[in-house]
């Protein structure tokens, strides 16, 4: 039973910029009835909800890159994971408007490897349980089953990290 | 609960019973003195097909229908006869599943759609125990 495939940049930012494309996908819930005039289209019922998980994925991508800065040898480890939310917000970035792209806080990240991991995982963690939590809230069954296989990559990413053992 | 939804469930019902049938025929032809590690990811994935399998029925049940049947066998994609191609075999299954759980993600919602997130996440992160490596978008091949 596989999913309705997605184009790759048709992409979900394009389709959740038009509403009406989604809704009128036999997956996903009509549009809804909003008191907006005529000529001010509703925002998408899921943008609020898109942006939420860019701004988490911005700030892993800056955990990440500061894990790289503190502990050099750690960038071969955790170019994969940083690789992987690169496509993700590829994808997910285009439906976000520009505005509201979230400017985000510099990590802290020690400079010993160990503790170094610990605070990727930790933050891989919570990116998972945003992702997740996007996608059971999302009204577009397409943008849900994005958010599934983004949740998927990062559970993936973090079992990696959590097996591979360094000291 | 809608027809969609039912005919979502159904069709991973489907799928569950040829999982759990090529489980059973991949652990048949796994040694667990030879290959523990092997055996070990085997009979823990087949519990957790066989569990699957069980919550499907009951959702199909839930949602008014009458759960399809498993077929009396199923053909399996190569000849896993050697422990390489077992575990080969195996990955290719959890890599299925993902598409089927998040196809049906999409076709979901509350709790239905919640259960078959955790098992597609399960299915994906269960691919590392199986040989296999992190994807940047498992279950939606096509971004890729």
């Amino acid at each position: 039973m596989p999913g309705r495939p997605l184009s790759r940049r048709t992409t979900l930012g394009s389709a959740l910029a038009a509403p009406l494309v989604l809704a009128a996908c036999d997956i996903d819930p009509p549009v809804r009835e909003s008191g907006a005039s005529p000529g001010t289209p509703p925002p998408p019922p899921d943008s609020a909800l898109v942006a939420a998980v860019v701004t988490e994925l911005v700030r892993a991508r800056t955990v990440l890159e500061a894990a790289t800065v503190a502990v050099p040898s750690l960038a071969a480890r955790l170019e994969p994971v940083t690789a992987a939310h690169a496509g993700h917000l590829e994808v997910l970035v285009g439906a976000v408007p520009e505005a509201d792209l979230p400017t985000p806080e510099p990590a802290s990240v020690p400079s010993r490897i160990l503790p170094a991991l610990a605070v990727v995982r930790r933050s891989e963690q919570r990116l998972l349980r945003a992702v997740r939590e996007g996608c059971l809230g999302a009204a577009s069954g397409d943008l849900a089953r994005v958010l599934a296989s983004v949740a998927a990559s990062t559970s993936q990413h973090g079992a990696a990290l959590a097996t591979e053992v360094t000291s | 609960m809608s027809a969609a939804v039912l005919d979502a469930l159904q069709a991973t019902l489907a799928e569950e019973h040829a999982a759990l049938y090529t489980y059973g025929v991949l652990g048949a032809r796994t040694s667990q003195s030879a290959t523990p590690a092997l055996y070990d990811a085997l009979t823990a994935a087949y519990r957790r097909h066989r569990s699957r399998r069980d919550q499907l029925r009951t959702l199909v049940e839930e949602a008014d229908g009458t759960p399809v049947a498993a077929a009396v066998a199923y053909a399996l994609t190569g000849q896993p006869t050697s422990s390489i191609r077992v575990q080969a075999t195996a990955l290719a299954l959890e890599v299925a599943s993902v598409e089927t759980l998040t196809a049906l993600v999409a076709r979901s919602s509350g709790s239905v759609r919640e259960w078959a997130l955790t098992e597609a996440i399960w299915s994906a992160t269960w691919q590392l125990e199986l040989g296999g490596t992190p994807r940047t978008w498992p279950g939606a091949p096509e971004l890729d």
